[in-house]
């Protein structure tokens, strides 16, 4: 203990007197131990985060406005009762404290963003305030995988995936196109596994569960945090529980989750909270296809289902199942040919599968295989999970960015994950101005991530196998191109070929198909990961 | 608890152990990078990389090895850094691909003078920084594409801002008046494309823009017929014709400018490494104010200085003809581009001159007729066959309007400025003003346009002087000459728009990429250019451009390695500059804190003119210096016999003489000097082996 702490505080200073003794540096950024090519990425980042003000917002814009209002203008025991707006606060408590935190600037720019009636406010301040706190939050990102490069075994290729997870187009795309503050919390997350990685597993936990009281859906990842620090922090190598420190893991976690949830264990309000947290009446997908195992199998259904049409045959078809043809309605999905899924279901799967990978972690647990697990849960969950929302894929992405350097197979699950992953989150975008920013910024950031990441990892492949699973999945990740383009050129050929009304509705084709690709390549990415990660 | 930690470290953690190590091993190691580097990258280093190397300075070829005792002979030690032992071995081997280019020439200078100056790891931007990580990590080839696709990501999010009146009935902005003219062309015969309804945005740019304005209209009305419908579009604005109207100039932009700054860069910049002339690119690609009007304010801009860009590359590359057709597409898309008249003028008949009786009557003759004919193509619909005499007068009488005041908005100008103290208006008649303003930029554009022709003058007799393309001299002579015609016309010109100042920023900007950061050419004109973004102020606010403004400012000065706080050893103009961005920045917060008092409701406007005026006076002195210097780079040789004998001593001479004459800075006007005698005995050389081998 004594010595890897010690030995993470050192690393730091070290780095600060790297530069000290470099004319390169001047004094300014000597204090904040950053290269002139990290000010670079900083500079840049910002003056393209800077010109995506006016972009499109999403209503998550206005979620957060309207939490802004709540926050500043009710007391604390109000908060989660409040339905002024349809907007309800619906995050941990300390999210709604950074809110709180976030409220005090605003009223003293603008009042009138912080009332709670004035609904849908979009003025200039509203806009320019929002979307910088949103990047000056991004910072605890950057700090942090500033960090990472510190210590790394090999700063060099650290450098790089720092770099491309701070310019990850996730970020670009969900934080500063269509607004949340995902930057911020993966700031968080990354720090604790930073910590994980430098041995301080306790402050490990607790900044995780700090985590989980800003935003509930990291709990897809608490699994792996759990069994880690188990196994790693409150055991022994041989077994033999180690008491004070399962006693001082547990009082860390306690003490955070009484600083956030007291005040409304207090007032009893809790079953209200956790009744805004887990609504559990929403379908099986979401509105588009989150491009999991179930979009695979409700596109199954579909294709079933048209064969029985067809050709008849001796299969029951459920009819409810039929008109829930699942077009971008937030219900239950219903499938027609196939057994129906049900919330048991799909929790049973996810706990089923993620098990097999923490018994792994039990059996080994290190950072790396700490790592690997993490994302595993975060896969596991977004593959199988019940109404998962494609922006969860970031949980995925983020982690498995951190173990792309591992080695080829590591960077080739990455290259498709990541590809995949990112290419279903264009959907997330419909108006055309932006789209073409994702798509653009997109392929800039895979150029300058995966050539010199590929140049420094490639492998000869060793088997005829590999070489053709190498050959399929160029294949795969060549489609995009072609997917693109269809989903392009898609709506304006049907309105030209079949006028306006035809647009509409044919307009779910070309999102369906985006899932349906993007599905094919995570699920294989997955497979891959677990193999590696099982096998190793 | 240390007990528990040693097992988990002797058997859980072994391998994390380990690499803990091999991290520290490798951050020790990766402490000396930053300074070795490029030994590092030596090795791997090829022909294209040379610039980078710090020492040993490459070998010259034989042919240009200078006489071993010629350092000897320098006169005084203050002159002897030019040609120093060491100074006298920069250079480059020739190349089959090489070719002059002045750059190149004042480049190898440059490195020479630069010994006391920072080391070179310190210097350079983002863009250098960028250039070399993609050299470094296998992606030279990437470096353009992805340079070219940056650039259309930066001026699209521009774009998705605001424009120049949006929203603001009934007359709008430039958008509007863009957007009218694709109406009107579309729905209009052509003959009342002048003339018709002028109170409401009447065309007044020349006919190459109401064609171009025509087929993006054309195009328009097949996506959506409404967007341009005669009247009826009026101030149309939805999210789409929008998108439409941006593309439009993203397309334009790509298909003339961005090609035209590719080609500068290869050709300004021949015969020097890739990573300079991307560099190069990289600083044109993103110069904030192009970028500001045309994709945030709307206009198309990049058009017309993509024209006469093409214009001058054609010039330096040897097809006068050629480029007088591109020269005149540019004025017959803004007549804007009549501010770079008299330079590229008096450059064709430089030319001209200097080519001799016979061949130069030919190529006067040939410009002649290219000029008039491209002219007439432009105005073929408005000429008599198809229309009557009296119809050309409607583009004219539109496109020269001098019915106006002699300033409309607040513009960084002579007028402008000096009016707070003299007001013209009261002072002297609309024809009397109009006279005085002719008078004084005539005055302003004399160097530009009698420098070229001097300078061809004094290459006379020198026989092949034109063998491979354009003397490296004469380059440097015409785009300075462009500057100083194009500044003088924007400060003493009649009719100036505070968007003009894009005119002089364009060879400002061409001549100081790839210029070394410690040159005067490289600190003022990015003070010109950032001061330039900075009295459009006025203008960007209104069109709600203040973050764009901010954002593509700090851009492109990261981009180029511009910081005005490193004070260390700062010269005066650094100083100078530091000052000059302060009064800014300061300008900027007290508009921010204060509205302007009620009896003064221009005062920020003013105040901007104000500082921005002197910068602006600045630069057209230094274009006036330095073209005067760029011709006596061309001016101080010796002629006849004597030329054959002390040829070694000729380029010395020639950098004697111009610093005798001149205080130049760091880099300073040996170069030119330098660059002619480097030409001429290559092309000395090349006659010999010519001769050899009849």
């Amino acid at each position: 203990m004594q010595s890897t702490s010690s030995e993470g505080k050192t690393a730091p200073a070290s780095t600060e007197k790297e530069y000290a003794i470099q004319p390169p540096f001047s004094r300014w950024a000597v204090k904040f131990g950053m290269s002139p090519t990290e000010w670079d990425i900083l500079f840049l980042s910002t003056a393209f985060k800077l010109l995506l003000f006016p972009a499109y917002r999403s209503t998550d814009f206005e979620v957060h406005r309207n939490w802004l209002a709540i926050t500043h203008s009710l007391p604390i025991s109000q908060w989660y009762y409040d339905t002024t707006s349809e907007w309800t606060l619906d995050y941990p408590p300390f999210f709604a404290y950074f809110e709180k935190i976030l409220s005090i600037p605003a009223y003293i720019i603008d009042p009138r963003m912080v009332d709670l009636n004035n609904l849908n406010y979009s003025a200039w301040s509203v806009i320019a305030y929002q979307r910088t706190t949103v990047i000056v939050t991004e910072l605890v990102l950057g700090a942090v995988l500033l960090r990472f490069v510190r210590g790394a075994t090999d700063p060099s290729m650290q450098r790089l995936i720092s770099a491309s997870l701070f310019l990850h187009p996730g970020f670009l795309i969900v934080d500063h196109i269509h607004f949340q503050y995902n930057g911020f919390m993966f700031g968080i997350l990354l720090f604790s596994v930073l910590m994980a990685r430098n041995g301080n597993k306790l402050a490990s936990g607790f900044l995780f569960a700090v985590l989980l009281n800003f935003k509930h859906i990291y709990m897809y990842l608490a699994p792996a945090y759990f069994v880690y620090l188990l196994r790693a922090f409150c055991m022994s190598p041989q077994g033999s529980i180690l008491p004070t420190r399962f006693l001082s893991l547990a009082n860390a976690v306690i003490i955070v989750f009484v600083v956030s949830l007291g005040p409304f264990l207090i007032m009893g309000q809790i079953p209200q909270l956790l009744s805004r947290l887990f609504p559990f009446t929403r379908g099986l997908n979401h509105a588009y296809w989150a491009p999991n195992f179930w979009a695979l199998l409700t596109a199954a259904d579909r294709v079933l289902l048209q064969y029985v049409k067809r050709f008849g045959g001796e299969i029951s078809v459920n009819a409810s199942g039929v008109a829930s043809t699942s077009r971008g309605l937030v219900g239950d999905t219903v499938f027609a040919v196939l057994p129906n899924i049900k919330p048991v279901h799909t929790f049973a799967i996810t706990v089923t599968c993620q098990s097999i990978f923490l018994v792994k972690l039990w059996r080994a647990p290190n950072y790396r295989s700490f790592l690997t697990a993490l994302t595993l849960c975060g896969y596991t969950s977004f593959m199988f999970g019940w109404h998962v929302h494609e922006k969860a894929i970031l949980l995925v992405l983020v982690p498995l960015s951190l173990l792309a350097a591992e080695n080829y197979a590591y960077f080739r699950t990455f290259t498709i994950a990541s590809t995949a992953g990112v290419v279903s989150l264009f959907p997330l975008l419909f108006t055309p101005a932006e789209q073409a920013v994702e798509v653009v910024y997109s392929i800039l950031w895979a150029a300058v991530t995966f050539v010199p990441l590929n140049r420094r990892l490639y492998e000869f492949p060793r088997s005829l196998q590999a070489v053709i699973v190498g050959w399929a999945e160029n294949l795969y990740l060549a489609g995009f191109i072609g997917l693109q383009l269809f989903v392009t050129v898609f709506p304006i050929l049907t309105r030209e070929l079949a006028g306006d009304g035809a647009e509409k509705s044919w307009e779910f084709l070309p999102l369906m198909l985006t899932s349906l690709y993007c599905a094919v390549g995570l699920v294989w990415a997955y497979l891959r990961l677990a193999a590696l990660y099982l096998m190793q | 608890m240390d007990e528990a930690e040693s097992h988990l470290v002797a058997s859980g953690s072994s391998k994390h152990q380990r690499l803990r190590t091999t991290s520290l091993a490798s951050q020790s190691s990766s402490r000396h990078r930053p300074r070795t580097s490029s030994h590092l990258v030596r090795p791997s280093s090829t022909n294209s990389d040379r610039h980078e190397i710090v020492a040993p300075i490459p070998l010259r070829h034989s042919a240009l090895q200078p006489s071993p005792d010629r350092w000897a002979r320098s006169p005084s030690p203050a002159s002897s850094r030019a040609i120093s032992p060491s100074s006298s071995h920069v250079g480059h081997p020739p190349s089959h691909k090489y070719r002059l280019s002045f750059s190149a020439i004042a480049e190898g200078e440059g490195q020479g003078g630069g010994q006391g100056g920072a080391p070179v790891e310190e210097r350079g931007g983002m863009g250098k920084r960028w250039v070399r990580w993609m050299f470094k990590n296998g992606m030279r080839e990437w470096v353009v594409p992805s340079a070219l696709l940056a650039s259309a990501l930066v001026k699209w999010c521009t774009g998705l801002g605001s424009y120049s009146g949006q929203s603001t009935p009934p007359m709008f902005g430039d958008y509007e008046a863009q957007r009218h003219w694709m109406e009107l062309t579309n729905h209009l015969p052509l003959r009342q494309w002048y003339t018709y309804d002028l109170q409401y945005w009447g065309l007044d740019y020349p006919p190459l823009t109401a064609y171009h304005s025509w087929l993006c209209g054309f195009i328009g009305s097949h996506v959506n017929p409404a967007w341009f419908a005669l009247n009826d579009s009026r101030g149309f604005e939805s999210i789409t014709s929008k998108i439409f109207m941006r593309t439009t100039v993203l397309a334009s932009d790509y298909l003339i400018y961005i090609p035209a700054l590719w080609m500068f860069t290869r050709i300004w910049h021949a015969g020097r490494s890739r990573r300079t002339q991307n560099l190069a690119l990289l600083t044109l690609l993103f110069q904030p104010a192009l970028l500001l009007i045309d994709f945030g304010h709307f206009q198309y801009n990049s058009v017309m200085l993509g024209f006469t860009i093409l214009a001058i590359n054609c010039f330096i590359a040897g097809y006068d003809l050629v480029g007088a057709v591109f020269f005149t597409l540019s004025l017959g898309f803004k007549q804007m581009a009549l501010y770079y008249a008299p330079a590229v003028g008096s450059y064709l008949i430089g030319k001209c001159v200097y080519l001799g009786p016979k061949e130069g009557v030919q190529l006067f003759l040939r410009l002649a007729v290219v000029t008039t004919a491209s002219f007439t193509l432009l105005f073929l619909p408005f000429l008599p066959p198809f229309a009557p005499i009296s119809a050309i007068l409607d583009p004219i009488t539109r496109i020269f309007p001098f019915a106006r005041g002699i300033f409309e908005d607040k513009v960084a100008n002579f007028w402008c400025a000096s009016n707070v103290v003299v007001k013209w208006n009261h002072w002297a008649s609309r024809a009397a003003l109009v006279r005085l303003s002719t008078l004084f930029t005539v005055i302003g554009f004399l160097g530009a346009a009698i420098a070229p022709i001097r300078a061809w003058l004094r290459l006379r007799g020198e026989a092949g002087a034109l063998e491979g393309g354009v003397p490296p001299v004469i380059q440097p002579v015409l785009l300075h000459a462009l500057l100083n015609s194009s500044i003088s016309f924007f400060l003493f010109s009649f009719q100036v728009h505070e968007k003009t100042i894009l005119l002089p920023l364009m060879p400002l900007t061409l001549l100081l990429s790839g210029a070394p950061e410690e040159s005067t050419t490289f600190k003022l004109g990015v003070l010109a250019n950032n001061v330039g973004v900075f009295s459009m102020w006025p203008l960007l606010r209104r069109d709600g451009q203040a973050v764009p403004y901010i954002a593509l400012s700090l851009l492109w000065n990261r981009l180029i390695g511009h910081n005005p706080f490193r004070v260390r050893n700062a010269s005066i103009l650094e100083i100078f500059t530091l000052l000059v961005y302060s009064a800014c920045a300061s300008l900027h917060l007290l508009e921010l804190v204060y509205a302007p008092p009620a009896r003064y409701p221009d005062l920020f406007p003013v105040l901007n003119v104000l500082i921005s005026t002197p910068i602006f006076v600045l630069l057209w002195l230094w274009s006036i210096k330095s073209i005067i210097q760029a011709r006596w780079a061309v001016g101080g040789l010796t002629f006849g016999e004597v030329r054959e004998r002390k040829e070694s001593l000729n380029d010395r001479a020639d950098s004697e003489q111009v610093e005798d004459g001149v205080n130049s800075a760091a880099t300073g006007w040996r170069a030119p000097g330098l660059a002619h005698g480097l030409g001429r005995r290559r092309t000395a050389s090349r006659a010999t082996s010519v001769a050899g081998n009849d």
